[in-house]
């Protein structure tokens, strides 16, 4: 008995330990950025570097803002990823609930066509969705980003909010309609309130998705006004030298956002890393 | 059987409401998909009045296979992707394994592993290529503090060093998202079967592989091909952090084709290039998940 207990116990210790050094590993290059983003243009160049500001400075914030056009990057940043979140979550519930819920045909089919699509890498359709787009007069435009980030985060949103739908008492529908309720009342009222937590959890991948996507916005929005924060960010560039001082205080207030989005929805995350490891 | 007026109502209605999501996802996938096959089978050329088509076979194919750059992404990539992934589970999967118990912190784990996964791949990008910069990088400084190196490195100077230094960027930032995943697999496992494992005098290595790998199969096949899919549509990384340098030597199948097309504006043979990812990428896709003998869950209806 006693040596089970101390197996336990190695086995927490363990636990301890890898828990402490996946913080540290994990945390560091994040306090690097932020520390650096504080620091004057000279001490960032400095060998050996200084482990922290020693005269912290918002220098480069303002830098970012006022000399670069961080600003209208995080302004396209967030009007291109909200509307297509928006506009996935609503398509993404319908579909899913017609899935789930109504007598259609061909549902195992539609599925797998799904997950087939949500593999495929946004490289194969670069060169001709270049050419439409060019040829509508869309590039360098916000729904240059939103159309095809609307259409690549549809599949994974309608196989999470599927499962949703499905784990809601059949009952329910059918009580409802009883009450002489149409589809659209029984879905509005009755079944979608249910389902928030499966729309939550779509929206949240969608919208992570929309924030970090750097491929279709390099190619499609790389002009200086339509550039998203990973595009702007990643053409950054000084005369002489990498402004690195500006980038990182860019990509600090980048990255507050949506962590705080994430953390606060941190149970729908979880939720959708579940569904997509019982569903495989 | 014949439909009730009730039913025949709801299937309309249904496919109504499936009907805008498929529109979308068919005219910005499906077509734009066929579309690249038709271009990749045709010499295009940019004139004043627009792009013009010429068909001509196999030829970009041929210029394709005939790219010595080509094959060395394309060996870049692969290799870049086994390493990566191979990695990045089992370092996943002890990660979760440690964290699988009742232990203070957990929740705090949880909300940080999250982190990495909403860091856009260019910030990050950015932030590695800081640190590993031959001048000034801070690993140089830490590396050197401990004696480990006497003198700055160039670790993006060699192509050697440059693709671990890479590597490790996107193990760093990969790995607390597929520990996620399996973390969610390993909490599906109910504890009354280690239980009886133990009763049954089981090991805890065979405890393990009777009971933990089994069960965690569907899991393990779901990070698996999740990262193997984004690693084969490898760019953000090599594009910002060695521009595909030293030389070609980090170039990616992706950034093959856009540097093709977007560079160079040869459309046709970049497109191919495209289409032949999509072709490697749908067999690997199969082949993993097949390995995993994973299935999809069942439709219920």
């Amino acid at each position: 008995m006693k040596r089970r207990t101390s197996r336990i116990r190695i086995r927490k210790l363990i636990g301890y330990i890898v828990l402490l050094g996946m913080l540290l590993i994990i945390v560091a290059p994040f306090y690097w950025m932020v520390a650096t983003s504080l620091k004057g243009n000279l001490s960032i160049g400095n060998f050996p570097p200084t482990l922290y500001p020693h005269h912290p400075t918002f220098y480069h914030y303002q830098r970012a803002f006022t000399t670069y056009s961080f600003g209208v990057y995080f302004r396209n940043s967030v009007i291109v990823s909200v509307i297509a979140t928006v506009v996935v979550v609503i398509l993404a519930a319908l579909a899913s609930y017609a899935i789930a819920r109504l007598p259609i045909r061909g549902k195992a089919p539609i599925m797998v066509f799904l997950l087939a699509i949500s593999t495929f890498p946004q490289v194969a359709v670069i060169s001709p969705l270049f050419l439409i787009l060019q040829r509508l007069g869309w590039l360098d435009s916000y729904q240059a980003l939103i159309i095809p980030y609307v259409a690549f985060n549809l599949p994974f949103a309608i196989w999470v909010m599927r499962t949703y739908f499905a784990g809601i008492p059949k009952e329910l529908d059918e009580a409802a309609r009883v009450d002489g309720a149409g589809v659209l009342t029984t879905v509005f009222r009755v079944i979608m309130p249910l389902a928030t937590p499966g729309l939550f959890t779509g929206g949240i991948f969608t919208f992570v998705a929309c924030w970090t996507e750097f491929f279709f916005a390099l190619v499609f929005n790389s002009s200086q006004s339509f550039r998203t924060i990973p595009v702007g960010i990643a053409l950054f560039s000084g005369q002489f030298t990498i402004p690195y001082g500006t980038i990182f205080a860019g990509s600090t207030v980048a990255v507050l956002p949506i962590v705080l989005l994430v953390l606060m929805f941190q149970k729908w995350v979880v939720a959708g890393l579940t569904a997509g490891a019982v569903k495989g | 059987m014949r439909l009730s007026k009730l039913e025949r109502k709801s299937a309309i209605a249904g496919y109504a409401m499936l009907s805008p999501a498929m529109l979308v996802i068919a005219l910005v996938t499906i077509f734009p998909i066929g579309y690249s096959i038709w271009m990749s089978m045709n010499t295009i050329n940019s004139t004043f009045t627009g792009f013009q088509f010429t068909f001509s076979g196999f030829t970009n194919y041929n210029i394709v296979f005939q790219s010595s750059l080509f094959w060395q992404a394309l060996w870049f990539t692969t290799m870049y992707a086994a390493v990566t992934v191979i990695i990045e589970l089992v370092l996943g999967l002890l990660v979760a394994l440690a964290l699988n118990q009742p232990i203070r912190g957990r929740g705090l784990a949880i909300a940080v592993m999250l982190i990495p996964w909403t860091l856009i791949t260019v910030i990050s990008a950015q932030m590695w290529g800081y640190i590993y910069n031959g001048i000034y990088g801070v690993l140089n400084y830490l590396l050197m503090s401990i004696h480990i190196i006497n003198a700055p490195f160039l670790w993006l100077g060699s192509p050697v060093s440059a693709t671990i230094s890479m590597m490790m960027a996107d193990i760093w930032k990969t790995t607390p998202f597929v520990t996620m995943i399996l973390l969610a697999g390993l909490q599906l496992i109910p504890s009354e079967l280690y239980e009886a494992a133990k009763i049954d005098g089981s090991s805890a290595w065979n405890s393990f592989w009777h009971v933990t790998f089994p069960l965690l199969r569907p899991s393990l096949g779901l990070a698996a091909l999740f990262r193997i899919l984004q690693a084969f549509g490898l760019f953000d990384l090599p594009f910002v952090l060695t521009g595909g340098g030293p030389g070609t030597s980090t170039m990616s199948i992706a950034m093959v084709a856009y540097k093709a097309i977007f560079n160079d504006g040869a459309f046709g043979p970049g497109t191919a290039v495209a289409v032949l990812t999509v072709a490697l990428v749908i067999l690997l896709a199969v082949g993993s998940l097949k390995a995993l003998r994973t299935q999809v869950g069942e439709i219920d209806t």
